[in-house]
């Protein structure tokens, strides 16, 4: 097997971790918008739900919880594909920490101005969409490039479920060809080459919508 | 006719009374200042007038409807006033256009270009328009305020609400602003302003109420109740803020 089919395997991996991390991605900002906007919630109840939910999901390990959903659940009769094992966790995982930095940008939109949209008669959805949102959005786009390369960097417990990425491909080419130091150096340069497009990708969204005198600026 | 009319309203925070039975009547192009030392409870009566502070007790008649009964549709009447604040509360990542038209837009269901149209007429009117694609961080507060002034104004409000307009600036962009202010006054539009500055109070309102600890003392044309009103506390209080000046 030459060098060149090698990569290629490990490339054709890297697009199933790409994969697990924009559907990560996705269920984390659904899951983290979701506790954030509750947390606007006056309701003890739902606040006392919300502070359970963060600190567990952000103590329990990510591969301890694909352990639980992947191979435990199914002792209930409830059976999980290995995709959307991963993707569940991840995104539970990391709604608990994006929920957190959605609502600390939140707290940082000016109070001043939501009062002024409450005296122009705005209601609370209205203040929500277009006053809290793209101010919130702005200011946790930071903390959620960290976020989001943390993903990245949890997709290689997939392996563990049998999804073909990345780590899956090279610990079997690495068995096969014995290269071990060639196939694993290539898939640091592959997690590099990932990480760097989601970095600069996340820069260039955050440059464009910069807006002067916000936090950042 | 009477715009607002305010009868016995009272608040409490906490068990401590900021406003202790307030009448007040404000008719139609009419411009009311009132003035008092910090913590009088001049913004707190303000801010009960279009109910961001619910009142404890007593009424507020707002167009002949009482607005402080259960069940009044508290989004309707606040774009029916415009509001003001001394610190400008312009929307940080909307430029001055956007901050006009946002309101426009959304709560009058205006057209983006209807609503754009406005915005120019009315900023042109304030000296603003070629300000009108900047952020508000790149504004100075004189500018500030007469965009918030813009974006009230530009919903038609029936009343316009003014909480210490001139506080958070300097002597030269206060200027600025006054003369704004008393455009809006000679051009007769409805005003409710609460303020320190003597000198925005003497060239906006066809009369001042007096605030001292939540009760309203007395009520006066300007240069009645700044020179020649007997009652010590109008007189140590326009002293100080004289001085202050």
């Amino acid at each position: 097997m030459t060098f060149w089919n090698i990569l290629l395997i490990l490339v054709k991996g890297a697009g199933y971790t790409v994969l697990v991390t924009l559907a990560s991605i996705g269920a984390g900002l659904a899951v983290g918008l979701l506790l954030a906007v509750l947390s606007l919630v006056r309701w003890k109840t739902v606040r006392l739900l919300l502070a359970a939910y963060t600190y567990v999901f952000r103590s329990i390990p990510v591969l301890v919880l694909l352990f639980i959903v992947f191979f435990g659940l199914p002792g209930m009769g409830i059976r999980i594909p290995p995709f959307f094992s991963m993707v569940l966790c991840l995104g539970l995982v990391s709604g608990a920490y994006l929920a957190e930095i959605f609502r600390g940008a939140m707290a940082a939109v000016s109070r001043d101005e939501i009062t002024a949209a409450e005296a122009m008669g705005m209601k609370r959805v209205q203040i929500f969409l277009y006053v809290i949102w793209p101010q919130m959005f702005r200011m946790a786009v930071p903390g959620m490039t960290n976020e989001f390369t943390s993903i990245l960097k949890y997709t290689p417990f997939a392996y563990t479920v049998g999804i073909p990425e990345i780590m899956k491909e090279a610990m079997s080419l690495a068995a096969l060809t014995l290269r071990g130091l060639e196939i694993y150096l290539a898939v640091g340069i592959l997690y590099y080459l990932i990480y760097k497009v989601f970095v600069v990708s996340f820069e260039t969204l955050e440059k464009r919508f910069r807006i002067p005198g916000l936090a950042g600026e | 006719m009477a715009l607002i009319e305010v009868q016995d309203l009272v608040k409490r925070f906490d068990g401590k009374e900021v406003l202790k039975g307030v009448n007040v009547l404000l008719s139609e192009g009419q411009s009311k200042v009132v003035m008092g030392a910090s913590g009088c409870g001049k913004s707190t009566l303000l801010k009960c007038l279009n109910l961001l502070v619910a009142p404890t007790s007593g009424r507020i008649i707002f167009k002949g409807e009482d607005i402080t009964r259960p069940g009044v549709d508290i989004h309707r009447l606040r774009q029916d006033i415009g509001f003001v604040f001394q610190h400008f509360a312009l929307y940080t990542h909307l430029t001055v256009e956007e901050n006009i038209t946002l309101g426009l837009r959304k709560i009058r269901k205006m057209k983006t270009a209807a609503a754009r149209e406005k915005a120019a007429f009315e900023l042109e009117r304030v000296g603003m328009f070629e300000h009108r694609k900047k952020y508000p961080a790149h504004l100075s507060g004189g500018q500030k305020q007469r965009a918030a002034i813009v974006r009230a104004l530009a919903m038609d409000p029936a009343v316009l609400f003014l909480d210490e307009p001139t506080s958070a600036l300097d002597p030269q962009m206060s200027r600025e602003v006054v003369t704004v202010i008393n455009k809006l006054y000679l051009d007769n539009i409805t005003m409710f302003c609460v303020t320190h500055d003597p000198f925005l109070a003497k060239y906006i309102s066809d009369s001042i109420v007096f605030m001292h600890e939540g009760v309203i003392v007395a009520e006066d044309i300007a240069e009645r109740l700044f020179y020649e009103h007997d009652d010590p506390r109008i007189r140590q209080f326009y002293l100080s803020v004289i001085d202050h000046r």
